[in-house]
């Protein structure tokens, strides 16, 4: 499985807040283990993917120093068993955003329904830490289907 | 606030008890007072009290006795006793 866990940006406002879905196909070799018989999405993935989501929207503005990094989990909820082929709906508020950290309020909803939530704390990892040129695929989509949305280069 | 309350206040940021921590407490002294604690510390700061601070202003706290300073002149206690 590869670790991009959002799909799809579907709202975006780069440094405010973002919405987007992911689908965890039943395929994914972890509902074999989690649970045998029962299979849910893990507590920690949906966590992740809340940060991705959150993550893009900080990395959407171009400002910051670096990337943006989970450097806390404040606190997270999970109400209602996610399962495999579902549609998550991601949604992320940014609710500081400074140079050094940011933090984010998050949750989850499938069908309408809000199954989990997390307030998260991130860090940015300077940029030259990652490979050259790399670009964030999932953001690069975005743009490239909103192009009037795409901040303008610092 | 009062300085005993201030203390408190910095000893959660930084995962302790209050009675681990006085004025005199050097941040080599604090485990988690690394780059995580300050970004955290900063960022508590903010939503808090309204205090912003630059990554300058953060490298020169080095104890305690420094964060209630910069409290202290931010308005966030002006009492000195416990």
């Amino acid at each position: 499985m590869r670790f991009i866990l959002v799909d799809n940006i579907l709202e975006l406002e780069p440094g405010k807040r973002i919405a987007a879905s992911k689908v965890l196909p039943a395929s994914e070799e972890l509902f074999r283990d989690h649970f045998p018989g029962f299979p849910v999405v893990p507590g920690v993935i949906l966590t992740e993917m809340m940060a991705q989501a959150a993550g893009r929207c900080l990395d959407a503005e171009g400002t910051h120093p670096g990337r943006a990094m989970l450097g806390k989990i404040n606190g997270a909820s999970f109400r209602e068993w996610v399962k495999p082929d579902q549609e998550i709906r991601l949604h992320a508020t940014i609710t500081q955003n400074r140079p050094s950290f940011a933090t984010a309020e998050c949750f989850a909803e499938v069908e309408g329904k809000k199954v989990c939530s997390a307030d998260l704390f991130f860090v940015f990892a300077p940029h030259e830490r990652f490979a050259e040129g790399h670009q964030d695929e999932v953001l690069l989509t975005y743009w490239r289907n909103h192009p009037e949305k795409q901040p303008k280069a610092r | 606030m009062t300085q005993s309350e201030a203390v408190a206040w910095i000893a959660q940021i930084f995962e302790m008890a209050p009675d681990q921590l006085t004025p005199d407490t050097h941040r080599d002294n604090v485990p988690a007072w690394d780059s995580l604690g300050i970004l955290t510390l900063m960022a508590n700061l903010d939503s808090d009290f309204g205090i912003v601070l630059t990554d300058e202003d953060i490298q020169a706290v080095k104890t305690v006795g420094d964060i209630l300073d910069v409290m202290r002149r931010y308005g966030t206690f002006t009492s000195t006793s416990s």
